[in-house]
């Protein structure tokens, strides 16, 4: 008898415990809200994933789920391995019925007004959609939170993001009292377009210990006239290898400063392109390229 | 006609003069008046020659060039066509330039002398495309007025198809890129650009001017222009050709600024022109200053962004349209 209720006991206490575990499994986030404000459910792991944004694919390889991806968009070019993935367009007004054909369990949608029919089609068809900005930097570690949390792999995702963070931060630290020459990027030349104070790309800047010229416009990519960055006379000028050699042949860019005195800075197009996992990386190339003789890694 | 209005040429002559001194003195960087004139001559300080003979003038020659050459196209074209509606993109000039440069965009070409000749091409395949069709369908072989607006029409929707096939997987730099030339600038102005440009719009303007009185002729319709014994049939084909060149020679250059050539020639008319070699003066005139001060407006109204200079020139033109309508009235 005695041996009975003990064992009436475990199994209760046991059964307990399984209910208390199972509930706090379940409670951090049994659903969440993406940047449409739609309301996603955190379901059973997904093994079919559909990502339509080149950032969030960067996040998915980094977790470890890039296995489980079964599309992608045109421009996923990071890791090697996403070019293995079916490409199913370039991510914006996406062809419904070639992402439903292959059979997602979770769609991860870039959040832009193109993009809202396709997350309310998707949603309508039952398919799980998760809409999210990457412009900034700290969307970024949003989107890696949640995409964790959704694929069942939030460890991996900490691990990931607190990774990112450390480089950005020690680059901060090490720029932090140096001086920040100012900084125009020119991202295309017909017509002049440059980034603003919401891109990620002017918080990379600041982390790098430079100033971008247009930090002041709010919008991610403003159009700008050339006798209007003439005037904010930038040190530094950034730009791609394509970028550069247009600047160099152009006599309307001989006038600037920055070029007379061979200031043109390339970078890397594809490192810094992306807001994804490697920020800590373009910020540490962006501080080496404009601080050439004070940072070190 | 001309001297009796002698007043009216200088009061165009003294805008246009005035306008383009504000487009070289006006931009994000101030420069005094006495500095620009003395940077026009290239003394005073560096920065100053640079900014005013290095980015304003260019823009501004190119403008003026852009604006005379769409203008006398128009006139030319309304003239021969009968038409009041004609304009230089008609013969499907706009549609088979934007088919060329947005081609070379989607190629991923990005290089503005390559995108130039590929408008140029296109607009020229357009053209003549439009001809042929004109010809063959024509009466008897002629190349019927009314057969040619529809084949230009006809050719510019299609045009307009493969634009967009062609864009709609663009990545979006390309799109912007190609918009953005659709929309018209003057701000890729080199001097390279306008020596082409000058010789293309100064050649054809010249021979039109030449052929001034023919349009004249053809004006009044193709049977009395017979019998007033000129070749109806090699004469409007000369000028459809001439005009065409014109439109697609300042299309290369800056894209699409429409407006201009539609509305010019009637603002000259307005004023008192009817007669062609007057006309097409007048018409550059009147365009050049347009496209100068649109070009003005386009790049001061928003600072520090650019405004489409296409957008700029209808927004100019049409209530100064509208008001010598009025006038008219």
């Amino acid at each position: 008898m005695p041996v009975l209720r003990t064992r009436i006991l475990v199994i209760a206490f046991v059964a307990l415990g399984v209910a208390c575990a199972r509930k706090d499994a379940q409670t951090p986030a049994t659903s969440l809200t993406d940047d449409f404000g739609d309301t996603i459910v955190v379901g059973p792991r997904p093994t079919r994933i559909v990502s339509l944004n080149p950032a969030t694919t960067e996040i998915m390889f980094a977790i470890g789920a890039g296995d489980r991806l079964v599309g992608r968009t045109h421009w996923d070019l990071y890791p090697a391995a996403a070019a293995k993935v079916p490409d199913l367009g370039t991510g914006i007004r996406p062809n419904i019925e070639a992402v439903l054909g292959a059979r997602p369990q979770l769609v991860l949608l870039y959040a832009s007004v193109d993009n809202r029919n396709a997350a309310q089609r998707f949603r309508a068809a039952g398919v799980n959609t998760l809409s999210l900005k990457t412009d900034r930097i700290e969307h970024f570690f949003r989107a890696t939170q949640l995409i964790g949390l959704l694929v069942g792999d939030t460890a991996r995702a900490k691990l990931v993001a607190d990774s990112v963070r450390k480089s950005i931060e020690s680059v901060r630290a090490k720029t932090s009292g140096l001086p920040k020459p100012t900084v125009f990027w020119h991202i295309w030349d017909a017509p002049l377009i440059t980034i603003g104070g919401g891109s990620y790309m002017s918080q990379l800047i600041d982390i790098a210990g430079g100033t971008n010229i247009y930090g002041d416009r709010p919008d991610v990519s403003p159009q700008v006239s050339i006798e209007d960055v003439i005037k904010r006379n930038p040190t530094y000028i950034i730009t791609g290898p394509e970028g550069a050699d247009k600047i160099k042949k152009d006599p309307k860019w001989a006038i600037a400063p920055a070029v007379k005195a061979g200031r043109v800075i390339v970078v890397d197009t594809a490192l810094v392109g992306r807001p994804a996992v490697r920020l800590g990386e373009a910020a540490i190339a962006l501080a080496s390229l404009i601080h050439p003789k004070d940072f070190t890694r | 006609m001309i001297d009796h209005r002698s007043w009216h040429w200088s009061l165009a002559i003294l805008v246009f003069v005035v306008v383009c001194i504000a487009g070289i003195a006006t931009g994000a960087i101030r420069v005094p008046v006495a500095d620009v004139l003395r940077a026009l001559l290239g003394s005073g300080d560096t920065s100053s020659i640079a900014i005013v003979r290095d980015l304003r003038l260019p823009r501004v020659v190119l403008a003026a060039l852009i604006g005379a050459g769409l203008a006398m196209s128009g006139a030319a074209l309304q003239g021969t066509l009968r038409n009041g509606l004609a304009e230089p993109y008609l013969l499907g000039v706009s549609g088979g330039a934007a088919v060329g440069a947005v081609v070379a965009f989607a190629f991923g070409i990005s290089n503005s002398g390559w995108i130039a000749l590929a408008a140029f091409a296109g607009a020229a395949v357009a053209v003549l495309l439009a001809l042929l069709v004109a010809r063959a369908a024509g009466r008897g072989g002629r190349g019927d007025p009314r057969t040619l607006l529809m084949a230009g029409v006809v050719i510019g929707a299609f045009a307009n198809a493969v634009i967009m096939v062609s864009l709609a997987n663009a990545p979006p730099n390309t799109i912007r890129g190609a918009l953005w030339w659709m929309m018209g600038s003057a701000g890729d102005a080199s001097w390279q650009t306008i020596g082409v440009l000058a010789l293309s719009i100064v050649g054809g303007g010249a021979a039109l001017i030449y052929l001034a009185r023919d349009i004249d002729v053809l004006a009044l319709g193709e049977e009395p222009a017979a019998a007033l014994g000129v070749d109806v049939d090699r004469s409007a084909r000369t000028i459809y050709l001439l005009s065409a060149l014109l439109a697609a020679a300042t299309v290369a250059a800056a894209g699409l600024v429409g407006f201009v050539g539609l509305i010019v020639p009637h603002i000259v008319r307005y004023a008192g022109l009817r007669r062609h070699r007057p006309l097409l003066f007048g018409s550059a005139l009147i365009g050049a200053t347009l496209v100068v001060a649109a070009d003005l407006a386009a790049r001061t109204l928003r600072p520090p962004a650019e405004l489409p200079l296409g957008a700029v020139t209808a927004i100019l033109g049409v209530p100064f349209f509208l008001a010598q309508l009025r006038k008219a009235a």
